[in-house]
């Protein structure tokens, strides 16, 4: 049932982005204008607002994505990186998976809300690394994966008690 | 300024210590200004007073009296009179600009500091002509319990705003200091307000104003983050970053002119360097893993961040110009978000090596690593004030995280506010006012406090957006 939910929230997702993709990519313009020798803010600088962000989608393809699976995702102890047993046996699963392919993974590593952006960002990178190490202890060439940190920026559930941070406090494996 | 010093100016004043209205703000913001060398010899004997009165051990009479316990706070009455409109044929500069909203931007400045009390315009005796052109007649002044009055004009000249003002001492019935005039474009005339509350500040304080100063921050909309600019009242916001990345923690550079931040732009966190004035931006080092936390050196030649490549986040230091790394920490735990002291000579850290986040300090080549914090199992978020004479970290406990600070030393620690999830401390450029996100809920705002923990503010965010990684520039001027 929250794999059919999670599902179709990646469908929904999937529609939100081919919506944003007609919004033309704006580089920053213009700079600020000095105090006392000219105004603030260029012209025609104003933000556009679309919803929606692009960058951690799943793609099954060589993941072994399909429904059936252990599951790409890991969870951890509140300011730990630890791997559990039952996480060893994810990513042991999940390596097997990976070794009948070739392709590049990417490893997200995630914190709950409590605590600093910065020190969050820093745990989430020693999830994603904890992860990556157990991987290639099992055979995974390190050249495929790529670790990225987004600290307590991308929670999958946005509730505020120990149920949603314990979901949120986690690694997870996408191919990019 | 000696410690018994601070500690007589902790006890109560009497109206005897006020010789002037810049004395007896003074005596309130005392345990502020000890602790950094004063450039003002005026300041010795109010000192000293402080000291015979606490030594003497007997509260002084009088009527005036300044407590500078927790609940006490007494800020200075000050009346601010509109500006008198002197250009030919009306009160409007264009733009909708106007004596008295210059005034009103002034006193906002000055009401929002926590050190004045603006009094209400409504019971002003002399009105704003005749105070400009006869001068202030103290009696009236007086009768409506101002201490201090400011008196001023705008008019247009070549295009331009010109801003005359006087500061008068109701007690003594004097200039406090010379009449000042600035001119700047009409379009700056925020600029200009904020350049008079910051020469009042300056004058009744003895300490360096902050409110031509800006805040760059993320803004954030549902899950949308954007790299934000305003002026430290909320005004004149410009949002800088459009291209719909995760954007973190920007940072001003010691001269006001450039920021780090981070960006996800390519997917991967990396810092980028952007200049304000001409819009450029420059990736800062593309190194495998984590990029984060960048901290300019006061001397704006170096770069202390965070990196993962090695296998683990320790702090390093980029030299600007030739981008050569040198790794500063060196062990198996999270090392991160360093901070420079303002001389540049050691840098305050986080560190969960002794099995929790806490706060170090070491000296900027490395070295010399020693902890700060003991309290507490996670403090975190280190940020150097630009007097140097206090760090203001976040300490988490008892499911909350609160704005702290605490001495170089590890000495004077305290707990400044309260609430569920307070982080992001950053320094207004006097070292005076601590600006911080809040998040409650799935909002997240700024606010500002006092480093003695008096006067709690929110920061007024335009559009109904939230704010989170304030970073406070230096003067504008």
């Amino acid at each position: 049932m929250k794999r059919l939910a999670t599902l179709f929230v990646t469908v929904l997702f999937l529609g939100v982005l081919a919506g944003c993709g007609a919004v033309p990519k704006e580089g920053p313009e213009g700079g600020v204008g000095a105090a006392g020798s000219g105004g603030v803010g260029a012209d025609g600088s104003g933000l556009g607002r679309p919803g929606g962000y692009g960058s951690n989608l799943d793609d099954p393809n060589g993941m072994g994505g399909s429904r059936g699976d252990m599951g790409r995702i890991v969870h951890f102890d509140f300011n730990s990186a630890m791997l559990s047993a039952e996480a060893e046996q994810v990513l042991a699963y999940n390596a097997k998976m990976l070794s009948k392919s070739s392709g590049p993974i990417q490893i997200e590593g995630h914190c709950d809300e409590r605590g600093t952006r910065e020190y969050n960002l820093a745990l989430g990178q020693q999830r994603a690394d904890a992860a990556a190490r157990f991987l290639v202890s099992q055979g995974i060439q390190a050249n495929r994966i790529r670790t990225v940190s987004y600290g307590k920026e991308r929670p999958v559930i946005k509730g505020h008690d120990e149920t949603s941070w314990r979901q949120n406090r986690r690694a997870e494996l996408v191919s990019r | 300024m000696s410690k018994s010093c601070r500690q007589g100016a902790s006890l109560l004043f009497s109206g005897a210590v006020h010789g002037s209205v810049w004395a007896r703000i003074k005596a309130w913001a005392e345990p502020f200004l000890a602790s950094a060398p004063s450039k003002r010899l005026a300041m010795v004997p109010v000192c000293v007073l402080a000291v015979v009165l606490f030594m003497q051990g007997s509260p002084a009479h009088g009527a005036l009296r300044i407590d500078i316990t927790k609940g006490g706070l007494q800020p200075l009455p000050i009346a601010l009179s509109d500006f008198v409109d002197l250009s030919p044929g009306g009160a409007v500069l264009g733009q909708n600009v106007s004596g008295h909203k210059l005034i009103e931007v002034v006193t906002a400045d000055l009401e929002r500091s926590g050190l004045f009390k603006p009094l209400d315009p409504k019971t002003f005796i002399q009105t704003p002509a005749e105070l400009w052109q006869q001068g202030p007649n103290f009696r009236d002044w007086r009768l409506i319990g101002a201490e201090a009055v400011v008196s001023g004009a705008v008019h247009e000249k070549d295009g331009k705003l010109v801003a005359d003002f006087f500061l008068h001492d109701v007690f003594q019935g004097t200039l406090v200091g010379k009449g000042k005039r600035f001119t700047a474009p009409v379009r700056d005339w925020r600029h200009v307000a904020h350049r008079i509350a910051d020469e009042i500040y300056t004058r009744l304080t003895g300490e360096s104003g902050y409110f031509t100063s800006r805040i760059t921050f993320v803004a954030s909309k549902g899950d949308m983050k954007w790299l934000s600019l305003m002026d430290q009242d909320g005004a004149n916001r410009v949002d800088l970053t459009h291209d719909r990345s995760l954007v973190l923690t920007p940072r001003f550079a010691p001269t006001g002119e450039q920021l780090f931040y981070l960006s996800y732009e390519s997917g991967q966190p990396r810092i980028f360097r952007w200049d304000l004035y001409t819009g450029k931006k420059a990736i800062q080092g593309d190194y495998p893993g984590l990029n984060s936390t960048p901290a300019w050196s006061p001397d704006g030649q170096y770069m202390a961040l965070t990196l993962s490549k090695d296998g683990n986040p320790e702090i390093y230091l980029r030299n600007l110009r030739s981008g050569e790394l040198r790794r500063l920490t060196e062990n198996n735990a999270i090392d991160t978000s360093p901070s420079f002291s303002p001389d540049g000579s050691q840098i305050v850290f986080n560190s969960d090596r002794a099995g929790s986040p806490q706060i170090y300090v070491m000296d900027a080549n490395g070295g010399n690593a020693r902890r700060l914090t003991f309290e507490g199992s996670y403090n975190a978020a280190p940020s150097w004030s630009p007097r140097g004479d206090y760090i203001a970290y976040v300490s988490g406990g008892g499911g909350r995280f609160r704005i702290s600070v605490v001495d170089p030393k590890g000495q004077n620690g305290r707990a400044l506010t309260d609430s569920w999830m307070d982080e992001s401390p950053t320094w207004s450029p006097n070292g005076r006012v601590i600006l911080f996100s809040r998040q409650s809920g799935s909002q997240s705002r700024l606010y500002t406090i006092d480093f003695t923990g008096h006067n709690e503010r929110l920061v007024n965010l335009e559009d109904s957006i939230n704010g989170s990684d304030p970073s406070w520039s230096p003067l504008v001027h």
